[in-house]
């Protein structure tokens, strides 16, 4: 066995093991950090590897949830058949929606792009909060659960990290592919890439749809997992969500957004455990994050700071930026 | 005789009241090592641009191997045989030397669109080839941002290599070099045009560069094609010596 | 059919209805319009997307309750209340300019919007802390309570109060933009920010001084607003939203446009609850997004 597979593979062993020593309601927390892992990894495709920022991703996670929602409510399915078609029916929808404000947004670059996306998140958050007899309106839709056993946290965090690890593969996959080349290509020098004979702006919409989908699916697995999905998933506060968990685990790195999303969910339920001002907490630890470790977590491990004299585990090469 | 590889009839492009080129012509054959030269603003990265889709002509057209290319984006120039380089090089500086070659590779290939494969060990052999074709094969790890100016240079023109272009153009290929280096650097392109069977089209102001390798000369002033000629005949013209006089004065 | 669509616009016919939202758009437009340029301005210049410019106006509102509580008559407490909203605010917005967004200017945008994010994080929750979490309001002094009458219609005298108020404030910023030599600069500035330094300008100083005057106004905004409006945490919400819109429709980086695009959100805010009862909030969000799509630069912003 290599070097270098030791520790994925430890941590994923651990991630196996990890309901044993947990209580419900950390399963709960457990289950969250994988949907949110997801979210941000998937995010991650277009800001790190891509360089574009996406200021309403929060968008698809919130298409993929209310997808879900209502998949599992209303659609007439009996539950279990229903839950099989979710995963599917949540990355095809937000795909979809992907697909639509994609082909409007990467048509521009930089700020605008950003602005395009928030604008459309902004739309969809509008048709949310008034389109009640769809989408609940204020109160969004609640009283979702997965059906039978996995109605237990334990046999749905199973299912999550199932959901979630398969996902992440696929997405490994597609970085490491020569898509994921072309796509690194695109985000040093989008101008060379033009004269290669590649169709940027084509496949800067793919990978916002691939981003776009699973997000949804990550919308969607939390979505049933936390009950109720609503409007507030898709306001513009939200859209921030992805961009500090990436930019908190590292964006050069494919996991580093994951580990953000891990620190970012357990800080948000210990503080905000502790004390009501969690906004305040959290504006302050992104100002430190900004201003002192711009790398995110897994610039500082690789820099030997967290554990000096290791090896680093060997990442795709990326130079930091 | 075969028709040109590159015809260009009464190309003009404005950008609002400025005429940045007023009608150029330009044919070239197959197998040219083309000089244009011409003092700063006389047109010459605006007449890349144009005919390479980066820019939009205003009226004009541009053939390439009796095709018409006039106004295709970038992208499809690229696809159809043709390959540039820029002033300003233009690496992928985040990537490896020899990753920046794959990407080129794989475009070429149309593997752009393969989610799955993995990329790190395609393409490597052939990279190597480039790389080595330009002497570079002992940076191939290294961040194409780290080298050195000459050397991103190289890699440059490996990356365009790699697309398997039947017309280059390059875009003042020695830009930034000291006068030795220059030299060196285009009687690589100059040898690895001739073992690939290239023909190129580049910009240039040093007058030693040009008569080292060049076939035929273009002299532009202003957006127009003021003479044109072998190097023999140019070294006697007047506006050839007021254009070398011009830029070394 | 042709019934139908005259019942739907009855509301067209009638002239105190007109009136009345026309006013509302505008003097609502005039608040949007003074958050908007600084917005507008700070992004022009220092290229930074200033999400907390919401907050900035939630603060000035707060800044101007607490001074206005201080003093006894209403009038000269809504004075100093104004007063000290906008040299409050411009105070803050140099600490904040220049402890916190000078290190991120040549930062990856990502960093820029993350900044910003925690600023408006930050305020909210020490708006909670140090106001509470009631609204509060101002009293308005009697001179501009109540109404006027003309033409059969009657006005409230604040939002004519407020219509003047932003027109002196635009009239303002025109002269210091194109008759002095810091808004020469800054006009400049937002065209090619690297020249200008390039030509001996201090620019550090500017970039500063625009976010003053940037956050000055919003405090501005904001004390002029905290009459008519509900002045609690949640405040800066809605508002940064709109201001957006404006931003994105008038082009960014110019402040002409924030006052066409402002008049014509506040107006279209003040008809479209008329037109369109349920979504209407969707028209703004439509229409920057058609503006981003078919002309990016806003109408009279530059093209980058």
């Amino acid at each position: 066995m290599k070097a270098r597979h030791a520790a994925p593979l430890a941590a994923a062993a651990a991630l196996l093991v990890l309901p044993s020593g947990l209580t419900d309601f950390w399963i709960f927390i457990a289950i969250e950090v994988l949907a949110f892992a997801l979210y941000a990894v998937s995010f991650n495709v277009l800001l790190g590897y891509c360089g574009m920022l996406s200021f309403g991703h929060a968008a698809f996670f919130g298409v993929g949830g209310y997808t879900a929602a209502l998949v599992i409510k209303q659609s007439g399915l009996p539950p279990a058949l229903a839950f099989a078609c979710l995963p599917l029916a949540a990355m095809f929808v937000s795909a979809a929606a992907a697909l639509v404000i994609g082909f409007f947004s990467v048509r521009r670059a930089g700020i605008y792009f950003a602005m395009l996306t928030f604008a459309f998140q902004m739309l969809l958050y509008t048709i949310a909060l008034k389109a009640t007899p769809l989408t609940g309106g204020d109160d969004g839709l609640t009283g979702l659960k997965p059906p039978g056993i996995l109605a237990q946290p334990v046999a749905y965090y199973y299912f999550a990290l199932l959901m979630t690890g398969a996902s992440l593969y696929v997405l490994y996959r597609v970085v490491s592919s020569p898509f994921g080349y072309t796509l690194r290509a695109m985000r040093a020098n989008a101008l060379r890439v033009q004269y290669l004979g590649i169709d940027v702006r084509a496949h800067r919409l793919a990978a916002f749809v691939l981003s776009g989908a699973f997000a949804g699916l990550a919308g969607a697995i939390f979505a049933l997992s936390n009950g109720n999905v609503f409007p507030g998933w898709l306001d513009w506060t939200a859209s921030a969500t992805p961009v500090v968990m990436a930019v908190l685990g590292g964006t050069a790195s494919f996991l580093g957004p994951a580990f953000g999303a891990a620190v970012y969910v357990v800080l948000e339920v210990l503080i905000s455990g502790r004390t009501e001002y969690w906004s305040l907490a959290m504006g302050i630890i992104i100002v430190i994050l900004v201003l002192l470790m711009p790398e995110g977590l897994t610039g500082l491990w690789r820099r030997g700071i967290v554990r000096p004299g290791a090896r680093a585990v060997p990442l795709p090469t990326r130079e930091a930026r | 005789m075969s028709s040109p590889i590159l015809r260009v009839e009464s190309l003009v492009k404005r950008f609002g009241g400025l005429v940045a080129l007023g009608g150029v012509d330009l044919a070239v054959e197959a197998g040219e090592f083309r000089a244009i030269i011409g003092p700063n603003g006389a047109g010459k990265s605006t007449f890349f641009n144009a005919m390479t889709g980066l820019l939009r002509p205003d009226s004009g057209r541009v053939a390439f191997e009796g095709r018409d290319i006039t106004g295709e984006p970038p992208h499809r120039v690229a696809r159809r045989g043709v390959a540039r380089t820029f002033q300003i090089t233009s690496v992928f500086p985040d990537l490896s030397a020899l990753e920046n070659v794959q990407v080129a590779l794989l475009a070429h290939a149309r593997r752009s669109w393969n989610l799955w494969s993995r990329a790190r060990v395609l393409g490597t052999e052939r990279a190597q080839e480039l790389l080595a074709l330009v002497s570079l094969a002992t940076s191939a790890a290294k961040p194409a941002g780290t080298l050195a100016h000459g050397d991103q240079k190289r890699l440059e023109l490996a990356i365009a290599l790699a697309g398997e272009p039947r017309l280059l153009f390059l875009d003042e290929p020695t830009a930034g070099m000291a006068a030795q280096e220059r030299l060196e650097a285009i009687r690589l392109v100059h040898r690895v045009a001739r073992e690939l069977g290239l023909s190129c089209v580049f910009t240039e102001h040093d007058m030693a560069v040009v008569f080292a390798v060049a076939t035929r000369i273009t002299v532009m002033h202003q957006g127009r094609v003021l003479a044109e000629g072998t190097p023999a005949e140019m070294r006697a013209r007047p506006e050839v010596q007021q254009v070398y006089l011009g830029e070394t004065a | 059919m042709f019934e139908l669509i005259a019942q739907y616009f009855a509301w067209a016919q009638n002239p105190v209805v007109l009136a009345r939202q026309t006013l509302a758009g505008v003097s609502n437009g005039m608040l949007l319009f003074l958050i908007s340029a600084g917005l507008s301005l700070i992004f022009g210049v220092l290229r930074v997307l200033n999400f907390a410019h919401g907050a900035l106006f939630m603060l000035g509102a707060l800044i101007a309750v607490s001074v206005a509580a201080l003093l006894p008559d209403p009038l000269s407490g809504f004075a100093a209340a104004l007063i000290g909203a906008a040299t409050g605010l411009a105070l803050l917005g140099a600490a904040i300019e220049t402890t916190l967004l000078r290190r991120v200017y040549r930062a990856q945008h990502e960093m820029q919007l993350l900044l910003t994010f925690a600023l408006v994080f930050i305020a909210g929750d020490a708006a909670r802390l140090i106001w509470g979490r009631e609204e509060h309001s101002i009293a308005m002094p009697a001179i501009l309570a109540g109404r006027a009458q003309a033409f059969g219609l009657v006005f409230p005298i604040y939002r004519l109060f407020l219509i003047a108020a932003g027109a002196s404030v635009a009239a303002g910023l025109w002269l210091t933009l194109y008759r002095t030599r810091w808004g020469l600069f800054i006009r400049a500035a937002t065209m090619d920010r690297d020249m200008l330094s390039a030509l001996g300008v201090n620019t550090r100083k500017l970039f500063t001084a625009v976010f003053m005057l940037g956050a000055g106004l919003a405090g501005l905004g904001g004390g002029l607003a905290a009459p008519v409006v509900a002045v609690g945490p949640g405040l800066h919400v809605q508002v940064i939203i709109d201001a957006f819109v404006v931003v994105v429709i008038g082009g960014l980086g110019s402040v002409l446009g924030a006052f066409v695009a402002s008049l014509l959100v506040g107006l279209v805010n003040a008809f479209g609850v008329l037109a369109f009862p349920g979504f209407a909030i969707v028209l703004p969000f439509a229409c920057m997004a058609i503006v981003l799509i078919v002309r990016p630069q806003g109408l009279l912003g530059t093209v980058e």
